[in-house]
């Protein structure tokens, strides 16, 4: 690894400080199970490495506030899997969470970062996409929202201005009854990075809402407000049909080794009908109890 | 050269004060530094699992973490499971059920153990598998150390 | 002692050290005033070499030289198992993608790695052979110069050798039924956890290498021959390797650090990334086309194997593999008239070598396959196929080789049985079976000391390296049979070829056998020594006495060994030595040189499930079932057998390189070569043995550990075919492959095999 400075900011002025200081030159280290491989690897060489982990206003935690729910930027993943309101009213989230990597690597990989990353294939993106999560980013020039849909561009590159970091994740809580679900395909059923990763949500209005990554340059939301994917009774062609139009645009690499184009489109069909299915089932069993 | 920042944390219980490069990671730090050569070196990708160590409670690639940010933080390794030279009722089940052919994943799986017991007093069969999956062993002792794990549990719950 | 220490499966010896962090493994060990070496290699699979700049690079502070060919002896030393090949660094042309072309020594790791970074090589790319069919290719380059293969007729090809075996006549035998397909095995990497790692000090006028080598005489003689030093100047120090299953057998850098060593004046130390052990060790591919004869009843007329194994640039032990793993190609079966060729084709890849099962997994997933194939097309039961041409007990099924050493009907049955193979099968899944069969050691030799001390505790030298297996713990077992002392009386002393005898070599599942035998003749040596103590003692005839288990008898009473021996050593104490030796000789006209000590026999039966929207497959039942003569520590029997069950899981279900198309393999590293975890075993997974008593080793043993690897890809895939009717004869069975399979029998109407 090549060396650099070290930074750990109390507070997020401080931090903001630094990064205008030092521009491309810092990279920001939260959880570090990307960035420590990519700087040892050499893809990153940055002269300064930030630590938020003592940012005061940083601390992770998940809170209730104002018909939101806020998950604080250094919120490990671990956590976000175990917490009860999570796994009550964001079960795909929970889900999610509770496949990226190991124990271990749950134990340090944050919320913030798996976003920043911007990996087609990070796996809490479809969810917190389906879920209209919105990022609260503090800037010089202060905090603004960036709405997740309006977040990733591609691989490693997002609407983040320099000098701006996020310090926390919104989800508004639901107002009424939802079943959602995270799927994802993997080469083996231990920790992997996923061929296809997707998130289903269906509502009592019978609106569907699909997020998919690993299928293209960025994760993809998608919907479908006539009601047909959410109605098992509706016939089939017409549900495929919807679903040509909603899967249309993803446009896997032909150069990955982890699959083939063919596979995970076929995949992302699989687990977009078995989303359907699963979240469908879910809403059912929520409106029972 | 980049200037060492001095750093503090309990190692097996022992409070250490060193000068580390801040790209070191803790890995490096506890092998080379303080010797304690009980977390192992494989892949540094945080994939295999052989460098696991406990940090505040919590287990960690100590191959993906920067020593400084441990800094004031309490470390638990392989080698300060045992107490006066006594095995814990986990070690000594990995011993019982065969859990050990090479031994070189094993300081990692028996901090992962060690952890998951700590979390789940009562872990499945599924949850064990779940719970060490980040510890390769390429020797395939999977079944006898998760064997391992229920002995230990069944015998701290006698 | 309760119970007899062999039979019994007391704690690993090394054990404690293993659960605690405390088991020093190479990387462990620092020397003082150590400097750290670090590899320069090209991000190329083969190029013409033209210049190395080392200026940029030793200017960096720390850094004390760079090592390129220019500074080794001219012509540069080369060195290999089999062939004298490998140079000690690159010269001419690097042929493989990882292969070393020069090597900093600076005082740091961190700065060896930067100084390799600035290493300035000049070089030209040419094109790359890295398949078998581009390696046999009329216009393929050319992996070997034909200069350097004078005399030998297939010098202007990339076959290195070609290995024939036959008897009966294949061309004039009939059958009811041929079967004919092509098979392909994947290429895969040994991944022990721990990284290859090797150390080399000068030590006075000769010099000391610490490597996690398996073999530490045989890179004893290696480095005495690159060096031009006596044996007896040659130091190694094998520490107990962490995992090897064959990647560990052979020499790799231990003459490259060693001349570094030298020159630098200092110790120098080489410690491999994961990333840079991938590219020093593989499992060759293969590529192996089979026709079988079959009558009607399922009686098999002949075989007809041809097997192109893709070895890499430099031929390490793995010619040895393509012929010993071919050899038992046609199975432990009863085969009128049989053809096996087998060629091994160099490429430009790194060298494959010794893995686990030794060259047999590949041929044998092809021919059982074959096998499933043919008792499906005839409508017979693929174990009924099996059990009615499974060789019997002291048949010659090799016509000129050992006959069958077992009652293997006994593993069959008993696996077919674990799984319930004649009960119903739950909806949705299917069963599949296969056997394996390996030649044990053909040649060995094993010595070992024992020294029986004053207080009846005992020293164990055998030069075994304990990499996983549990050598040391079987060896202090014998020893505390023989010896009566207990097992925590009992040291066993490895890895140090200046302080323990000779031994050929840990491969091939012989040390319990080989090594095993040479220890218990060093405890009977001791044993007759005791007995004529005894003698002058009492006043008896030493024929009238008789040391055993532990135990004097003599005519009229029994002695513990402790009384006799505190007296007999008399006030002076000492010790009785014994010395033992276990010898398998060549057998000359051979034609692997020598026949087989033992075969590992091996059956597997599977239960699978196969999800036909995704191709994901889940093995619910599991059970492998070896013939192991005696079991002298039987949860150490379990223990191998499920790991290469488990490891064979890998090369069956995910694990291969993949090579982008200039050779460069893209997967390297654990994040893309991925292997099995803990949440990627079959449901239930029960492992039995069958024990006779019938091996060559000690109390009956036979060498186990490789057996249950052999036949896992054929049992696993006809349990899918079975599951789904999809084919597939390409490993590994990935979910996309599954699914691929799956696919194409949805558009093509139900397949005749005929």
């Amino acid at each position: 690894m090549q060396p650099f400075a070290y930074a750990r900011p109390a507070s997020l002025a401080e931090t903001v400080a630094l990064l205008e200081r030092h521009g491309p030159e810092a990279r920001l280290l939260a959880g570090g199970t990307d960035l420590i491989i990519r700087l040892r690897d050499g893809t990153l060489t940055p002269s300064i490495v930030v630590d938020l982990k003592r940012v005061a206003e940083l601390r992770p935690g998940i809170r209730e506030r104002d018909g939101r729910l806020v998950i604080g930027a250094t919120t490990v993943m671990t956590d976000i899997m175990a917490n009860a309101v999570v796994r009550r009213d964001f079960a795909a989230l929970a889900e999610a969470a509770a496949v990226v990597g190991s124990v271990q690597i749950r134990n340090r990989a944050t919320l913030a970062g798996n976003l920043c990353n911007a990996s087609p294939a990070a796996d809490t993106s479809p969810s917190l996409l389906v879920y209209d999560a919105t990022l609260v980013v503090t800037g010089p020039d202060g905090e603004r929202r960036i709405p997740l849909d309006a977040f990733f561009v591609r691989s490693g590159v997002t609407t983040l201005a320099h000098g701006e970091l996020v310090t926390s994740i919104e989800l508004p809580l639901p107002t009424a009854a939802r079943g959602s679900v995270h799927l994802r395909r993997t080469r083996r059923r231990g920790h992997d990075l996923a061929s296809v990763t997707l998130a289903c949500s269906v509502d009592g209005a019978g609106i569907t809402r699909l997020a998919y990554g690993s299928v293209g340059p960025r994760p993809l939301l998608v919907g479908d407000e006539s009601g047909v994917l959410a109605d098992p009774a509706a016939p089939e062609a017409a549900r495929e049909a919807i679903l040509d139009r909603l899967l249309a645009d993803a446009r896997p690499s032909p150069r990955s080794m982890r699959s083939g184009p063919d596979y995970r489109l076929a995949m992302l069909r699989v687990l977009a009908r078995r989303g359907i299915r699963a979240a469908s089932e879910r809403l059912v069993s929520r409106r029972a109890t | 050269m980049t200037a060492t920042v001095a750093i503090t944390l309990r190692v097996n219980g022992r409070l250490r004060s060193i000068e580390v490069a801040p790209h070191r990671t803790l890995l490096d730090v506890l092998r080379d530094d303080i010797r304690l050569t009980g977390a192992k070196e494989c892949c540094l990708v945080g994939e295999c699992g052989a460098c696991t160590v406990i940090v505040d409670g919590r287990t960690v690639d100590s191959c993906l973490v920067l020593a400084v940010e441990v800094d004031g933080g309490e470390v638990t390794t392989a080698e300060g499971l045992a107490r006066d030279g006594t095995l814990t009722p986990l070690q000594q089940a990995f011993l019982d059920e065969g859990a050990v052919q090479c031994g070189f994943c094993i300081p990692g799986q028996v901090v992962s153990a060690h952890a998951l017991l700590a979390e789940n007093p009562d872990p499945t069969l599924e949850e064990i598998q779940e719970g060490l999956a980040g510890n390769l062993c390429r020797c395939g002792c999977y079944w006898q150390i998760s064997d391992a794990v229920i002995a230990a549990a069944r015998n701290d719950a006698r | 002692m309760t119970s007899a220490p062999v039979g019994g499966s007391p704690q690993r010896v090394g054990g404690i050290a293993r659960v605690t962090g405390q088991q020093e493994y190479l990387a462990d060990i620092h020397l003082p005033g150590e400097g750290h070496a670090k590899l320069v290699t090209l991000p190329v699979a083969h190029a013409r070499l033209v210049a190395i700049d080392a200026s940029v690079a030793e200017a960096l502070p720390g850094v004390q030289f760079v090592m390129t060919p220019a500074d080794l002896p001219d012509p540069i030393p080369r060195f290999g198992p089999q062939f004298n090949d490998r140079p000690v660094l690159a010269v001419g042309e690097a042929l493989y993608h990882g292969e070393p072309v020069a090597a900093v020594v600076a005082e740091t790791r961190e700065i060896a790695e930067a100084a390799a970074r600035l290493v300035r090589v000049e070089y030209e790319e040419l094109p790359a052979a890295v398949t078998v069919a581009a390696a046999l290719a009329a216009d393929a380059p050319l992996v070997r110069d034909p200069k350097l293969r004078p005399d030998d007729a297939l010098a202007s090809t990339n076959v290195l050798r070609e290995h024939r075996y036959t008897w009966g006549d294949v061309d004039t035998t009939t059958a009811d039924l041929v079967v004919e397909h092509d098979y392909s095995f994947p290429m895969v990497t040994h991944f022990a956890i721990e990284p290859h790692a090797v150390i080399a000090a000068p030590d006075d006028d000769g010099i000391a290498v610490w490597s996690s080598i398996q073999h530490p005489n045989w890179l004893q003689r290696i480095l005495a021959q690159v060096l031009g030093l006596p044996l007896a100047k040659v130091r190694v120090h094998a520490p107990d390797p962490g995992g090897a299953f064959g990647g560990k057998q052979h020499a790799k850098y231990e003459p490259l650090v060693a001349f570094m060593a030298r020159r630098a004046g200092r110790p120098v130390r080489l410690v491999l990334s994961l990333e840079e052990t991938f590219q020093a060790v593989r499992r060759a591919a293969a590529e192996v086309h089979v026709r079988t004869g079959l009558m009607a009843d399922g009686t098999i007329a002949f075989q007809d194997v041809a097997a192109d194994y893709l070895i890499g640039a430099y031929a390490d032990i793995a010619d040895r593999v393509v012929g010993k793993g071919s050899y038992p190609g046609c199975g432990p079966y009863r085969v009128p008239a049989a053809r096996i060729v087998a060629r091994a084709v160099l490429s430009h890849t790194l060298p494959s070598t010794a893995f686990r099962g030794f060259g047999n997994p590949q041929v044998n997933w092809a021919v059982e396959s074959n096998l499933t194939d043919g008792a499906l097309a005839l409508g017979l039961d693929p174990l009924e196929l099996r059990l009615r041409n499974l060789a019997r007990r002291g048949e010659a099924f090799i016509p000129f080789d050992t006959p069958a050493d077992g009652d293997w009907q006994q593993a069959v049955h008993r696996a077919a049985e674990l799984i319930d193979w004649f009960g119903p099968k739950p909806p949705g899944r299917g069963r599949g079976i296969a056997v394996g069969i390996k030649s044990g050691p053909t040649t060995g030799l094993s010595y070992a000391t024992v020294r029986l001390l004053a207080d009846g505790s005992i020293v164990v030298y055998a030069g075994t390296s304990d990499m996983g297996q549990g050598a040391r713990t079987v060896f202090a077992q014998i020893a505390a049979q023989e010896l009566g002392a207990p097992l925590d009386w009992i040291t066993v002393v490895m890895g140090d070829t200046v302080v323990v005898p000779y031994d050929q070599q840990t491969s091939a599942s012989r040390s319990t056998v080989l090594m095993g035998n040479a220890v218990l003749s060093a405890c009977r040596d001791i044993q007759a020594k005791l007995r004529a103590m005894a003698a002058r003692l009492h006043g008896l005839d030493e024929s009238s006495i008789v040391v055993d288990a532990g135990v004097v008898r003599l005519p009229d009473r029994e002695l513990s060994i402790l009384d006799v021996l505190k007296p007999g050593l008399g006030r002076l104490g000492g010790e009785v030595v014994g010395n033992g030796e276990a010898r398998k000789e060549a057998e000359p006209g051979h034609p692997l040189g020598g026949s087989a000590a033992f075969f590992e026999f091996n059956c597997t039966a599977v239960e699978a499930e196969v999800d036909r929207d995704t191709g994901d497959v889940t093995l619910t039942r599991y059970a492998t079932v070896s013939d192991v003569g005696k079991a002298i520590n039987p949860l150490q029997v379990r223990m191998q057998d499920e790991g290469a069950a488990i490891q064979g899981l890998g090369h069956t279900l995910m694990e291969h390189f993949i090579f982008d198309d200039g050779g460069r393999i893209r997967n390297l590293g654990a994040i893309d070569y991925r292997i099995p975890t803990s949440m990627d075993l079959p449901l239930e997974m029960i492992s039995e043995i069958v024990e006779n008593g019938d091996g060559p080793g000690p109390y009956g043993a036979k060498g186990m550990s490789e057996g249950a690897i052999l036949c896992v890809s054929a049992a696993v895939a006809a349990a899918v075919r079975d599951a789904t009717g999809a084919v597939i004869r390409d490993l590994p069975l990935s979910p996309e492959r599954v699914w691929q399979a799956l696919n194409e029998q949805s558009r093509v109407p139900e397949e005749v095999v005929r």
